[in-house]
């Protein structure tokens, strides 16, 4: 159950290319599964920035970690955080991964920032004894953060586009090879790199789940800030019937 | 000390109740405190028809604030009735119902449904919604309008009108006036101010619909003063909004003169802060031995 909580940072760490990785000292924080995010921000800082930054857990339990990319303001103010800083963090929110289908090989299509959600759902797979394929692609070996992480826990296979590391490309490319009745794909990233690995998963008939982003304000149904529609029409809400949803659901030409 | 207030024909447990648009249906704060201790909630604005509500981007940051541009987006008002309302009753909330519509036929037809219910405190009509293309606004700004709505809806229910202000409105008093004059029991003030922000890599504006209603801490001077010249021009109860996220920020509204204060954007930073305003309010009349009541108005220039 989500709960509110003020914890202090206990480690910053930078990984290179305006990534860092923040792991907080949190004791009394609830049980999150992989895919699950939490809202936060520091309490220094007032009021501006104003809200609250929704990220996912790169890792649950009594010392939760988020992966960060500098983006903004919020971000920027999170990658000078020093150990001991105060945070709140408003979790665990949303939808986990789906438990995956018996006997299929997950593979995990991950890009950028979006590999947060998918290394925590690499650790489950892994200790579950099953040994998932990653497919990690970048612009370029800078934008690959937790790979190595990645390497040690799973089959990896990386792409860039300016072939400095890996297969030079896209995700798309080995994806197409990969593909067959006995895997199912999870994939987070750039909203061009989901959409096009949906609609490949769609026309081979491939089960594929897909972890969502859109900005937010509350993170539990209240602002109606993150709406993505859907292929019936409707809009879901990011924060609760997301982030992890059926990619064939989302209606990925939508103008979102 | 007392903490209860009367606005109008209705008697709230203490001064503290919670925005429309920034509280759900209420039912989304239970796993955080006891929502049923707060004076009222105030639910998403409800229509006549489910609402979709506006294509993304929605919202934006701003310094200290926020703009968003939802378009109303809700379940209807008769979903409002047969599934929130009974759970908001069970667990003990007290409900003023926020309507919305783009017609006067269609406001009188959303309080005819409501007043088949029990267990709604008062009708806040909303005419200063800022992010549809029709109604809202349109007649937040006119007093003829704005007090022939009021008439209208006043007569089709027994249930409390209040209105809720633009302050976009030429005249916020004439239209604060024209609406007491047509049977309001309270006016709320304000509403958000319309905004904007461009997105300089897209050479766009963020938000899919141009622009949005602009809210948050940054807000709270400018309804301050319109809460302040209110309370010296009309005679009903004011319930304030604009900006409050802490109890400081409600005394001063109270001592601007209103009766009452909702906080909005707060609670998306905060899902705990109305609460947190409501004990600190107590906590401050336990301090100086005042009522809650007695905190209205204590710095409007003619008192002294």
């Amino acid at each position: 159950m989500k709960k509110l909580i003020t914890a202090p940072l206990l480690d910053r760490e930078e990984i290179g290319a305006g990534y860092h990785v923040l792991t907080f000292d949190a004791p009394d924080s609830p049980a999150a599964a992989p895919g699950q995010f939490l809202m936060m921000r520091a309490t220094s800082w007032g009021d501006a920035p104003l809200l609250p930054r929704p990220m996912s857990y790169l890792s649950g339990g009594d010392k939760p970690q988020v992966l960060i990319k500098v983006i903004g303001e919020g971000t920027a103010r999170m990658a000078t955080a020093q150990p001991g800083e105060e945070y709140s963090l408003l979790g665990p929110l949303g939808k986990t991964w789906p438990e995956s289908t018996l006997g299929k090989t997950p593979i995990l299509v991950a890009g950028g920032v979006g590999v947060a959600p998918l290394v925590f759902l690499a650790r489950r797979f892994q200790a579950q004894g099953v040994q998932p394929v990653v497919l990690y692609g970048g612009r370029t070996d800078q934008d690959l953060p937790l790979s190595d992480l990645l390497d040690s826990i799973a089959d990896l296979h990386v792409t860039t586009e300016d072939g400095s590391r890996g297969d030079k490309g896209r995700v798309t490319g080995p994806l197409m090879s990969m593909l067959n009745d006995s895997v199912e794909i999870f994939t987070c990233g750039p909203d061009r790199m989901m959409a096009a690995v949906a609609t490949i998963a769609q026309e081979r008939q491939v089960p594929c789940q897909a972890s969502l982003e859109a900005p937010m304000a509350c993170g539990f149904g209240v602002c109606l800030g993150c709406p993505v529609m859907k292929t019936s029409g409707e809009y879901l809400y990011t924060c609760v019937d997301g982030p992890c949803v059926n990619a064939a659901d989302i209606d990925w030409n939508a103008d979102q | 000390m007392k903490q209860s207030i009367t606005i109008g024909s209705a008697e709230l447990s203490n001064p503290v109740l919670t925005a429309s648009g920034t509280f759900g249906y209420g039912l989304e704060f239970q796993e955080f405190f006891d929502v049923g201790r707060l004076g009222a909630i105030c639910t998403k604005g409800l229509s006549l028809e489910p609402r979709l509500g506006n294509r993304p981007t929605r919202i934006a940051e701003t310094p200290a604030g926020m703009l968003n541009a939802i378009g109303l987006a809700n379940v209807g008002v008769e979903a409002f009735c047969t599934e929130k309302l009974p759970k908001l009753q069970d667990q003990g909330v007290t409900v003023v119902a926020n309507i919305f519509a783009s017609t006067t036929k269609d406001f009188v037809a959303i309080a005819e449904r409501l007043a088949r219910e029990s267990g709604v405190l008062a009708l806040e009509l909303n005419v200063s919604c800022p992010n549809v293309s029709e109604g809202g606004i349109e007649f937040g700004k006119n007093p003829n309008m704005c007090a022939e709505l009021t008439a209208a809806t006043k007569a089709a229910t027994d249930t409390p009108i209040w209105v809720k202000m633009s302050p976009e409105a030429p005249s916020i008093i004439a239209v604060a006036q024209a609406c007491e004059d047509a049977g309001a029991e309270a006016i709320t003030a304000i509403n958000t101010i319309r905004g904007m922000r461009i997105d300089i890599a897209k050479r766009q504006p963020v938000l899919a619909r141009g622009m949005g209603g602009f809210s948050g801490p940054s807000l709270k001077p400018v309804a301050l003063r319109i809460v302040y010249e209110l309370a010296a021009s009309i005679g009903i109860p004011i319930i304030a909004i604009g900006g409050i996220s802490t109890t400081e920020d409600a005394l001063e509204f109270l001592f601007a003169g209103a009766s009452a204060i909702q906080v909005g954007t707060a609670s998306f930073i905060d899902p705990l802060a109305a609460h947190h305003v409501r004990v600190g309010i107590e906590n401050y009349c336990e301090a100086h031995q005042l009522n809650a009541s007695d905190l209205i108005g204590l710095a409007q220039a003619a008192k002294k």
